[in-house]
C-alpha cells in the first residue's frame, strides 16, 4: 500500500494572517488553455508568441529567449514590481510597464530596448548605485552580484548621480549566522518577501517612508535580538552583498596552519550536490562528493568524514525514541507526546522554540547529525586515536546558516568541549578552495576517511525534503517487520515522501511483525503491539508549511493523528539551505535533489542500521544501545522556550 | 508596573478587535484608538497589537512608521502643534509663524518642550490653503495664523481651551457657486430617483453626462462602475476617496461638511449599481474634526432608512463605515488607499488588475472622489443634459476649484470646465500672476505666456487645485517646496520616485547655490522624464511635473544664481 500520497488541502488558511503574497497581484491564468480567448498573441521585439492569459511580459519574453533585466523579481516570491529595472514599452501606452508585474490580458506589442527603455533602465541603475556602497573588491558577492552584473551590462562607466564614498550605517554582525550590511541594500524587498511570505518568520519589513524608507527589523534591533531562525533564505535571495553569512574561514585556516591542532571536517549530504555551482561551467545537480574530499585534504584538513554517519546515527536514536514513545502510549498507557517531530534542522528548532514553544515536548531530543558527530569526535574518536579533544577542531560543512547558530548553543558541549567549533557553508568552502587555487571539477576523486566514511544512501537523502522520513521508514519498517522495505517500494525508494509538495502525508501499515532486533533488546519485549497498526507520517519543508502543520495539529486535524513528522526550515530541505550556492530557484533545487537521490541509488548501504560504522559504535562505545544513559548524555539535548516577546 | 501596563494594553486590544474585527484591516483604527489613549504607540503596544492580529511586530512598525500621524516617541508634548509647510501656506508666510513658534516655546521644530507640554512639527497640506498659514494643535484647526496670534494660541493651550476665541471648524469661503453648489433639488432626490431606475439605465445616464473622475485622473465614472458591476464576485465595495491631500485642494473638506447627504446618496447609488453591500469613506487624518459629524450623519440615515438592510423599502442593503487615514498623501491614489484600508502601508499596487476586478480584500471595488459621488447623485436627480449644459465636449459639467496663493479672493469657485486660466485669474483677482500651478504638486506650472490654455481633461487637467504665483515669487523656491513635499510623501516603494525626487531636490539646491551646470540640469530633466514614465503609480509619475515645468519655463530665472549669504 502506502503510496496513497494524499494531498492535503491547505488552501483555506484558517489563521487570520494573510501573507501579502496571496494577494493576486497578477491576473489568474486560465485553467483550460484550450478555452476560447485563453491564449493571447503577443509581439515582443517583432517576435510573435501565444501565451495563456495572465502570463507576464517577462515570462513571455523568457519563452521567446529575450532577456529583460530584473532585480526585485524572484521566481520563489510574489510579484513586487518595485525596482523598475525591467520596464518595457507597450505600444499605445505612454508610460513604461514593469514586465515582471504586467499580466497580458489583450494582444499587445512590446519593445524591450527602445531609447526610452534604455534611458529609464540606466537611470534606475544610476539611482541605485548612488545609494549603494559599492566596494566591490571587498564584497562577499564580488563576481556573483546581480547589481554588479547589470552595471557591467549597461556599461556604467561613471556615477551619473553620485556615489556613496563611505559606509553610512555599518554592518550588523551581532548574529552567529547572518550579517546585514544595509549600505548595500537596494530595497528590492526580496528579503522581506522571503521572511514574511515564504518563511512566515517576519524578521524584516519596510520601515519609514519616502527618503527614509529602509528595510529594518523590529525597532531596528540587531539580528541577535530579534526573532530570526537563521535559515538564511534571505541571503540566498539577496541580489547584492547586503545580506551574507558570518564567514569562519579565516579562523579555520588558522587552525589548519596550527600544527598542534587536529582539524576534522564532516561534510553534510547537500553541499556535495551543489558546490560545483560555485565553479564556472558546472551545471546544477553535478555531484562532486569525491573531488571535494581531495580538495579538502589539499587545503590541509587532517580528516574528512561523512555526515552520513551521524545521519544514520540520528535515525537509530530518533527511531528508538519514537518506538519508546509509541510503546509508552500504546502499551504502557503513558501520555507520551505524539506526533514526534524531527530535530535535525536548527532553523526549524528555533522556529518552534519561538512560535510554538508549547509543542516543544513533541520534538525529538536527539541532536542533529552535525552535533552528534561533534560529540562522537571529541569523545569516541579522540579516545580510539589517543588525541586530546582539546586539540581537535571540528568543522562542519553544511548547506546551512542556522548550523552556525546551533554549534554555538551553550548546551552543545556535552563532550566537555564545544562539540562543533565551526559551521562552514557550501559557499564558504568553495571560496576556501578558490583561495587555495583549487579547480574543484578537475580534481581526482578520493574516499572519505575511516572510521566515519561509509557512503550510505540513508544518510545522503537527509539532504532533500522527505529524506529523514524515508530513512526512518526504511529502518523502522525493516526492524519491526523483519521484512525488506524493497518489497513495498521499488528499490526501497519511498516515493510518497519525496518531491516538493509543501506538505506530504503517507501511511505505512504494519501487517506482520518480526523478532526484536539485537540493537533494541531490552527496550521492548516484542513487536506484537504494532501488528496491524498503521504508521502515519508527514513531511513539511519551509517554515510557512511547518506553521500550517502545527496549526492543523492544534485544531485536532488530520495531522494530529500522525506518529512522526519531518520538518525542515528551508524550502526543498537542506538542498535549499541558506548556505547553498546563489542563486536558488525550484529548477536548481530539483537538479540538486536528483543528484542526491542518484547518490542514494548508487550506495551499497541504504539503511541506517546496516551502516557498519554504526554497528561498531554501538558495540564499542554506546554499549547500552540507543537512547541509553550514555547516548542521552552525548547524543541528546533539550530545548529552550523562547517565545515571541521582543520587548 | 510594566506587567500591569502590558496587560492593560492587551485588554484594550481585545476590546478594540471586537469593535473593528480581528483581521489586519482593523490595524489602523486600532492604532488610532491606542494612540489616543496612550498618547503614543510604545514598543509594547506595537508588539502586542501584532501578536493579537497574528502578524509580525515589524509589520506593525512598518505601518506605524509609514503614516505621519502615528507617533512612537514617548517624548511627545501634550499639545502637538503641526504647522503646514506646503506651498500655499508657505506663500502665505508660514516661515514667520514658524520662527515665532520657536521663539515663544524656546524649541526648534521636531522638538518637545522640557515640561512636555508642546511639540513642534511640520505637516503637509491640510486643506486650509485659502486660509494659510494654517496649523493644527492636536485635532484643532487654526487658520490665517500670524506671528502675533501665536502667543495667544499657546496661552489657550495652557488653559486647556477652556476659553478660546478660535472657532472649532474653520469653514471655507465659497466665492462663486454654480449649478452643483446651488442645487436646490429635494433632499435625497437623486437617490430616490435612482432606486426607481434599472441599474444599466443609471450607468447609461452617467455615461451620457460624460462625468469623469473629479479627483484629477479623469477616468469616466460610468466605465468604472460598469466594470465593477460586471465583475463576478460575492462581495463588492464602494469606497469614497476623502483623502484630499493634493496641495492646494480643499473643496472636498467643504463638500464633506456641507453636502454630506448628496455624497452618501451618491455612494448608495453606486452600491445599488454594483450590488455592493458595504462602503467605506476613507477620510484623511487631517480632517479628524469632521469624523463625528460624518458618523452622526451615517447614523441618522440608518434611522431614516436611507442606509441599512432595506433602503427605502427597495430591498437594497448598504452600510457605510468611516475609516481614518493617518497622514500619507499617497493614500489618495486608489490602490494605495485600498492597501491602507486593508491595514497595510499605503503603497500602490501593480495595475492591472484594476480595483474594479481585484480591489478591497480582492473583491471588485469602485473608488471615487467625494465630488464625483455628489455629481453622480445630482445627475441622477437632474439628468445628464442638465449636467452637460456646462463644460466642453470631453470635459463636461462644472468643477469645484480650490484657489489659493497670490490672489485677492482665495476660496472655492465652481466654474465650468474649459475656462481659460486667464479668465479664471480675473475671477479670482490674480491678473498680475507670473505663473499658475494647476493640479497641485503633481500638476503643471503654467507660465503667463500660456494663460490662454484651458482647464480641462484635454488641455490642462486639474483635480481642482489652482495656486497663483504673483509677479515677485521666486519660482525656484516654489519648485523646492514641491520637491520637498515629494521627497517626504513618496511611499518609498519604487526606485525612480524614491531615489529620483531627492536627486531633483539636490539639483534645486545646486541651482540655489548657483553651481549647477546646464548639462547637469539637462541630465536632471531627463531623469524627470524617466520618473514620469517608469514610476509605479500616479504619485511618482507626476512628481517631477512641477520641477520640469518650472525649469523649462523659467530657465533664465533659475540658472546662474549668486548664492545668498546667510
Amino acid at each position: 500500500m502506502t503510496d496513497n500520497k494524499e494531498k492535503l488541502d491547505f488552501t483555506e488558511d484558517k489563521s487570520s494572517r494573510r501573507p501579502k503574497s496571496t494577494t493576486p497581484s497578477t491576473v489568474k491564468k486560465p485553467e483550460n488553455t484550450d478555452a476560447l480567448g485563453a491564449m493571447i498573441k503577443v509581439t515582443i521585439d517583432g517576435k510573435d508568441i501565444k501565451v495563456p492569459m495572465g502570463t507576464t511580459i517577462l515570462e513571455a519574453a523568457k519563452e521567446l529567449g529575450i532577456t529583460i533585466p530584473t532585480l526585485c523579481d524572484h521566481s520563489d516570491l510574489c510579484v513586487a514590481g518595485v525596482c523598475r529595472i525591467c520596464v518595457v514599452e507597450v505600444e499605445g501606452q505612454n508610460n513604461l510597464q514593469a514586465s515582471c508585474a504586467y499580466p497580458i490580458t489583450s494582444p499587445i506589442k512590446v519593445h524591450t530596448h527602445t531609447r526610452k527603455v534604455r534611458q529609464a533602465r540606466r537611470h534606475v541603475l544610476d539611482l541605485m548605485l548612488s545609494k549603494h556602497y559599492g566596494e566591490c573588491y571587498s564584497c562577499v558577492r564580488n563576481g556573483n552580484c546581480e547589481l554588479q552584473d547589470l552595471a557591467d551590462q549597461y556599461g556604467v562607466d561613471f556615477y551619473r548621480f553620485g556615489h556613496m564614498e563611505k559606509p553610512d550605517k555599518g554592518t550588523d554582525e551581532s548574529s552567529y549566522a547572518i550579517e546585514r550590511d544595509m549600505d548595500k541594500c537596494i530595497l528590492c524587498r526580496r528579503c522581506v518577501r522571503t521572511c514574511v511570505d515564504l518563511q512566515e518568520v517576519g524578521v524584516y519589513d519596510v520601515l519609514g517612508r519616502g527618503e527614509e524608507t529602509h528595510i529594518g527589523t523590529f525597532l531596528d534591533k540587531p539580528m541577535n535580538d530579534v526573532i530570526c531562525i537563521n535559515c538564511g533564505q534571505c541571503i540566498n535571495r539577496c541580489p547584492t552583498g547586503a545580506l551574507h553569512a558570518k564567514d569562519p574561514s579565516d579562523v579555520i585556516w588558522e587552525a589548519i596552519d596550527d600544527k598542534n591542532k587536529h582539524v576534522v571536517i564532516q561534510t553534510a549530504p547537500a553541499p556535495r550536490s551543489a558546490i560545483g555551482e560555485c565553479f564556472d561551467g558546472v551545471e546544477p545537480g553535478t555531484p562532486l562528493t569525491f573531488e571535494m574530499n581531495t580538495a579538502i585534504r589539499y587545503c590541509g584538513f587532517d580528516k574528512v568524514f561523512d555526515t552520513n554517519f551521524s545521519a544514520d546515527l540520528t535515525i537509530i536514536e530518533e527511531g528508538t525514541e519514537l518506538i519508546e514513545r509509541l510503546y509508552g502510549t500504546l502499551v504502557e498507557g503513558k501520555n507520551e507526546s505524539l506526533p514526534q517531530f524531527t530535530s535535525c534542522s536548527p532553523g526549524w528548532v528555533k522556529y518552534i522554540e519561538h512560535f510554538y514553544p508549547e509543542m516543544l515536548k513533541n520534538v525529538s531530543s536527539a541532536k542533529s547529525p552535525q552535533q552528534m558527530f561533534g560529540a562522537v569526535i571529541k569523545t569516541y574518536y579522540a579516545k580510539i586515536n589517543d588525541i586530546d579533544p582539546a586539540d581537535i577542531v571540528t568543522v562542519a560543512l553544511m548547506p546551512c546558516t542556522a548550523k552556525k547558530f546551533e554549534c554555538n548553543r551553550p548546551e552543545m558541549n556535552d563532550s566537555g568541549y564545544k562539540d562543533i567549533d565551526y559551521g562552514l557553508t557550501t559557499r564558504e568552502l568553495a571560496q576556501m578552495f578558490k583561495e587555495a587555487g583549487i579547480e574543484l571539477p578537475k580534481l581526482k576523486k578520493s574516499d572519505f576517511d575511516d572510521p566515519f566514511g561509509t557512503q550510505t544512501g540513508s544518510g545522503v537523502i537527509f539532504g532533500a525534503t522527505g529524506g529523514v522520513m524515508e530513512s526512518a521508514i526504511r529502518t523502522v519498517y525493516e526492524l519491526v517487520s523483519g521484512k525488506k522495505i524493497d518489497d513495498l517500494f521499488d528499490h526501497a525508494n519511498v516515493m510518497p515522501v519525496r518531491g516538493f509538495d509543501g506538505i506530504k502525508y503517507a501511511e505505512l501499515p504494519i501487517e506482520e511483525v518480526g523478532p526484536v532486533p539485537e540493537i533494541l533488546e531490552g527496550k521492548i519485549p516484542n513487536w506484537d503491539w504494532l501488528k496491524g497498526a498503521t504508521l502515519k507520517v508527514a513531511v513539511a519543508h519551509g517554515t510557512a508549511n511547518a506553521k500550517k502543520v502545527l496549526e492543523n495539529i492544534k485544531e485536532g486535524g488530520k495531522l494530529s493523528e500522525c506518529h512522526f513528522i519531518e520538518f525542515m526550515a528551508c524550502p526543498g530541505g537542506c538542498l535549499g539551505g541558506g548556505g547553498m550556492p546563489i542563486p536558488t530557484n525550484e529548477e536548481i533545487r530539483a537538479a540538486r535533489a536528483k543528484a542526491i537521490y542518484a547518490e542514494d541509488e548508487a550506495s551499497e548501504v541504504r539503511k541506517s542500521y546496516e551502516n557498519p560504522a554504526i554497528t561498531k559504535l554501538y558495540s564499542d562505545f554506546f554499549t547500552e544501545g540507543p537512547c541509553s544513559h550514555k547516548s542521552h548524555e552525548l547524543l541528546h539535548t533539550g530545548y529552550k522556550v523562547r517565545g515571541k516577546k521582543m520587548v | 508596573m510594566q506587567v500591569i501596563e502590558r496587560e492593560k494594553v492587551k485588554t484594550d486590544i481585545c476590546d478594540l478587535k471586537k469593535k473593528y474585527g480581528d483581521d489586519r484591516s482593523a490595524l489602523l483604527p486600532i492604532l488610532h484608538e491606542l494612540q489616543n489613549k496612550y498618547n503614543y504607540l510604545s514598543d509594547v503596544i506595537m508588539q502586542e497589537t501584532a501578536h493579537s492580529l497574528d502578524i509580525h511586530p515589524v509589520e506593525v512598525e512598518g505601518v506605524v512608521s509609514f503614516y505621519s500621524f502615528f507617533r512612537t516617541n514617548k517624548k511627545q508634548g501634550k499639545y502637538v502643534i503641526r504647522l503646514c509647510q506646503t506651498i500655499s501656506c508657505d506663500l502665505a508666510g508660514k516661515e514667520n509663524v514658524a520662527r515665532q513658534l520657536e521663539n515663544e516655546l524656546g524649541i526648534k521644530f521636531g522638538e518637545t518642550t522640557e515640561d512636555r507640554m508642546f511639540t513642534l512639527e511640520y505637516t503637509n497640506c491640510m486643506g486650509m490653503c485659502d486660509k494659510g498659514p494654517a496649523m493644527m494643535v492636536n485635532d484643532r484647526l487654526f487658520a490665517r495664523v500670524t506671528p502675533d496670534k501665536v502667543s495667544r494660541i499657546i496661552a489657550d493651550c495652557r488653559n486647556n481651551f477652556i476659553k478660546t476665541n478660535f472657532p472649532d471648524i474653520v469653514p471655507s469661503n465659497i466665492v462663486k457657486a454654480g449649478p452643483i453648489l446651488e442645487n436646490d433639488a429635494d433632499k435625497n432626490a437623486g437617490l430616490k430617483k435612482a432606486l426607481k431606475m434599472k441599474r444599466p439605465d443609471i450607468i447609461s445616464e452617467i455615461k451620457e453626462s460624460g462625468l469623469k473622475g473629479r479627483g484629477g485622473a479623469g477616468f469616466p465614472t460610468s466605465v468604472k462602475w460598469q466594470l465593477a458591476a460586471a465583475a463576478k464576485s460575492d462581495k463588492k465595495y464602494v469606497v469614497c476617496n476623502a483623502d484630499e491631500g493634493e496641495p492646494g485642494t480643499f473643496k472636498d473638506r467643504y463638500l464633506l461638511y456641507q453636502h454630506t447627504d448628496k455624497l452618501l446618496d451618491g455612494m448608495t447609488i453606486a452600491a445599488y449599481v454594483l450590488g455592493a453591500k458595504k462602503g467605506y469613506i476613507y477620510l484623511r487624518g487631517e480632517y479628524m474634526y469632521l469624523k463625528n459629524m460624518l458618523l452622526d450623519k451615517i447614523e441618522k440615515r440608518k434611522e431614516e432608512n436611507l442606509l441599512g438592510e432595506d433602503i427605502l423599502g427597495k430591498g437594497i442593503e448598504f452600510d457605510i463605515e468611516l475609516r481614518m487615514g493617518a497622514g500619507a498623501y499617497v493614500c489618495g491614489e486608489e490602490t494605495a488607499l485600498i492597501e491602507s484600508l486593508e491595514g497595510n502601508r499605503g503603497e500602490a499596487r501593480n495595475r492591472p488588475p484594476f480595483p474594479t476586478d481585484v480591489g478591497l480584500q480582492n473583491h471588485p471595488t469602485t473608488v471615487n472622489n467625494v465630488e464625483t459621488f455628489i455629481d453622480s447623485a445630482l445627475i441622477c436627480a437632474q439628468g445628464a443634459d442638465w449636467f452637460k449644459e456646462h463644460g466642453t465636449d470631453q470635459s463636461t459639467g462644472t468643477k469645484l476649484f480650490s484657489v489659493s496663493g497670490d490672489c485677492e479672493d482665495p476660496g472655492i469657485y465652481e466654474l465650468p470646465y474649459g475656462i481659460t486660466i486667464r479668465d479664471m485669474l480675473s475671477e479670482v483677482g490674480g491678473e498680475e500672476a507670473k505663473a499658475v500651478q494647476v493640479g497641485g504638486a503633481g500638476g503643471q506650472c503654467i507660465p503667463a505666456k500660456q494663460f490662454d490654455r484651458k482647464i480641462s481633461y484635454e488641455d490642462v487637467p486639474s483635480g481642482g487645485s489652482i495656486i497663483v504665483f504673483g509677479p515677485d515669487r521666486d519660482m525656484l523656491k516654489v519648485a523646492k517646496n514641491f520637491m520637498e513635499f515629494f521627497v517626504e510623501e513618496s511611499c518609498g516603494q519604487c526606485t525612480p520616485c524614491r531615489e529620483g525626487n531627492p536627486k531633483l531636490l539636490e539639483g534645486i539646491e545646486m541651482l540655489e547655490e548657483g553651481r549647477c551646470s546646464s548639462s547637469y540640469l539637462d541630465e536632471l530633466i531627463k531623469l524627470g522624464e524617466t520618473m514620469q514614465v517608469s514610476s509605479k503609480c500616479g504619485l511618482g509619475q507626476s512628481s517631477p511635473n512641477a520641477f520640469l515645468s518650472i525649469v523649462e519655463n523659467f530657465k533664465s530665472e533659475v540658472l546662474g544664481r549668486v548664492p545668498q549669504k546667510v
